[in-house]
């Protein structure tokens, strides 16, 4: 069993800074860090390691050289193998063109399973892992949170998804994407001690357009489909709001406001 | 000029994707539109009075979680008809529908969509990004049509047109299989469902200490206890109760927000409430500039007074239920 996890660096959203005249955001220098998710799968895909050990686990992630450190940790943490997209002609790409590039790189690598979070905390569209299923024509199911066990039998795998209004069960012909939720308990494993300065660089590869031979107006700003006009902070009407402190007064305040309002209660 | 719409009915919220409907009216005007709703799994009603057509799967329907041929289909279907714009709601299969059938248009798509806008020929799509701290304002590029997911009640719809859809059947059984089988499904409690709730009770990452708190303010004014997504992600919560671009669009006549900074992720959830009551340590947090009382304090203190005030109430109008 060959599992691929797609990770995404998400910027620190404390700490972000924008190219307002391009209208990008600038990922090169803001911190970043794993998309908590995306993190979740990867978990997750370690935890199957740990059931059947002859599973390969690699990463693979479109990023700038930044997350290199993050990505050595990874392997660190237990991951086989490590493939960094990096060029700077990505930069400013939409979702259409990172799946475009995700997928072209997915291509060479074998898998059985694709691994990665339903949702990312910058973006939050959802939408590159569907979209790299499309291009590979294979299934992906999104919010899955937990895989039935055993999980795999005879080329299907047995999932689980939490949707609005149910829960439901799947099985789903491999290969497939699996787009998991977030859940607290799954975390990544600490990095041992013995582990913390080792040399990875042998388990990790950075490719970049040379490789991947996408022409220049096929990919960043101009290769992307969907262009950000603007961006605004101030988003929502303000109202003139009563201000008052917890003390008998204020309790007051909204004690006859809830009245006033037609709140009753019960 | 005749402008044509695409709505996919989720059958798992076909009313909310109706709605969507509201969205078509704000690009292209009610003149000159036409509308089609796409139901494949055959489940629609409500619809016939408000689209032109309905499209359905017959004699094989395909239900939401066969995204992939969904995708085809839509593909097969603008190829048919041209689409000036195709709207999916943000539903759990919305959201998978809409990303594969983009790529089969090799269109853009704007995902969960929470205001619509012409400026002069174009049209100008906004939608929360960098975890809420901004809105961005979006235009598509390309020829293929405006596509975007847009929450469930994010847009309303108003229009008193009453229309008689015609049928149009479609036969998918030529299409690749999905290849995703339903084996099981549970289905949720639904008294959970905050977004039919009048009055809610919602905590943040400022409430974590104690979220049973909330519940008892909640019962004590009849309403239910909601939250942010930090409360959720730190397990304080479940998802299913979750206000946000990431959660729930709801419509509360009082939303009672503690320890909520109020990022615009959250703030997008919160359109159509329609009065907030926030408590925050801090009196500069967002939600401060939407809320109509701002209480600066702490959260526990303040529930425990509210709570003392509403119960010496009740004992002094003897158990009564009204207010004095």
């Amino acid at each position: 069993m060959r599992i691929l996890c797609l990770v995404k660096m998400v910027p620190d959203v404390d700490n972000l800074r924008y190219d307002r005249e391009r209208n990008i955001l600038v990922r090169d220098d803001a911190s970043l860090l794993i998309n908590p998710e995306d993190a979740c799968a990867v978990a997750v895909a370690l935890a199957l390691r740990q059931d059947s050990p002859d599973t390969e686990i690699e990463v693979v992630s479109m990023a700038p050289r930044g997350a290199i450190p993050h990505l050595e940790d990874l392997i660190r943490r237990g991951i086989g193998r490590v493939t960094l997209i990096t060029d700077p002609l990505f930069s400013g790409s939409d979702t259409w063109v990172t799946s475009n590039i995700l997928a072209r790189s997915i291509q060479s690598i074998p898998y059985d399973l694709i691994f990665t979070g339903t949702n990312s905390l910058d973006g939050g569209t959802a939408q590159v892992p569907a979209q790299i299923a499309e291009l590979l024509g294979i299934p992906y199911l999104s919010n899955v949170n937990a895989l039935k066990n055993p999980a795999i039998t005879d080329r299907t795998v047995m999932v689980e998804v939490e949707e609005e209004q149910s829960v439901l069960q799947f099985s789903v012909y491999l290969p497939a994407i699996l787009g998991f939720q977030y859940t607290p308990k799954r975390k990544l494993p600490y990095i041992r001690f013995e582990e913390l300065n080792r040399d990875v660089s042998s388990q990790l590869s950075i490719i970049g357009n040379e490789v991947l031979g996408f022409s220049a107006n096929e990919v960043g700003l101009k290769g992307s489909l969907t262009q950000v006009k603007r961006l605004d902070t101030d988003i929502l009407y303000q109202k003139q709001a009563i201000r008052v402190s917890v003390d008998d007064q204020g309790i007051e305040t909204v004690y006859q406001f809830l009245k006033q309002k037609g709140v009753h209660p019960c | 000029m005749l402008k044509q719409v695409l709505v996919y009915i989720d059958e798992d919220a076909v009313q909310d994707s109706i709605d969507l409907v509201e969205a078509a009216r704000l690009m292209f005007g009610d003149r000159d539109l036409i509308t089609y709703a796409l139901a494949p799994a055959g489940q629609y009603a409500g619809a016939e009075t408000v689209f032109d057509y309905i499209i359905t799967s017959e004699p094989a329907p395909v239900a939401h979680y066969e995204a992939g041929k969904i995708a085809r289909l839509i593909e097969h279907l603008h190829h048919q008809y041209r689409f000036d714009a195709i709207l999916i709601p943000s539903t759990t299969f919305g959201r998978i529908i809409a990303p594969r059938a983009a790529i089969r248009l090799r269109t853009g798509l704007v995902a969960d969509v929470t205001e619509v806008r012409t400026e002069g020929d174009e049209i100008l799509l906004v939608r929360p990004a960098f975890s809420g701290r901004l809105l961005a304002t979006v235009v598509c590029r390309g020829s293929g049509p405006i596509m975007m997911s847009v929450r469930p009640r994010t847009f309303v719809k108003t229009g008193a047109t009453v229309k008689q859809a015609k049928l149009i059947f479609c036969d998918t059984r030529n299409l690749p299989d999905s290849g995703i089988r339903l084996t099981g499904r549970t289905e949720r409690h639904q008294e959970q469902d905050i977004r039919e709730s009048e009055v809610l009770v919602a905590g943040g990452g400022g409430a974590m200490k104690d979220f049973p708190l909330l519940e008892r303010l909640a019962s004590l004014l009849g309403g239910k206890v909601a939250a942010s997504r930090k409360a959720v992600d730190h397990g304080k919560a479940s998802r299913e109760i979750q206000v946000g671009q990431s959660g729930k669009m709801v419509g509360p006549k009082v939303y009672i927000a503690l320890g909520i900074s109020g990022s615009s992720q959250h703030m997008a959830g919160l359109k159509r409430a329609k009065h907030i009551i926030s408590v925050n340590i801090d009196p500069h947090a967002p939600i401060c500039s939407m809320s109509d009382i701002v209480v600066q304090g702490d959260y526990k203190v303040f529930a425990e007074a509210l709570i003392k005030r509403i119960e010496a109430q009740r004992t002094q109008t003897n158990g009564g239920l009204s207010w004095k």
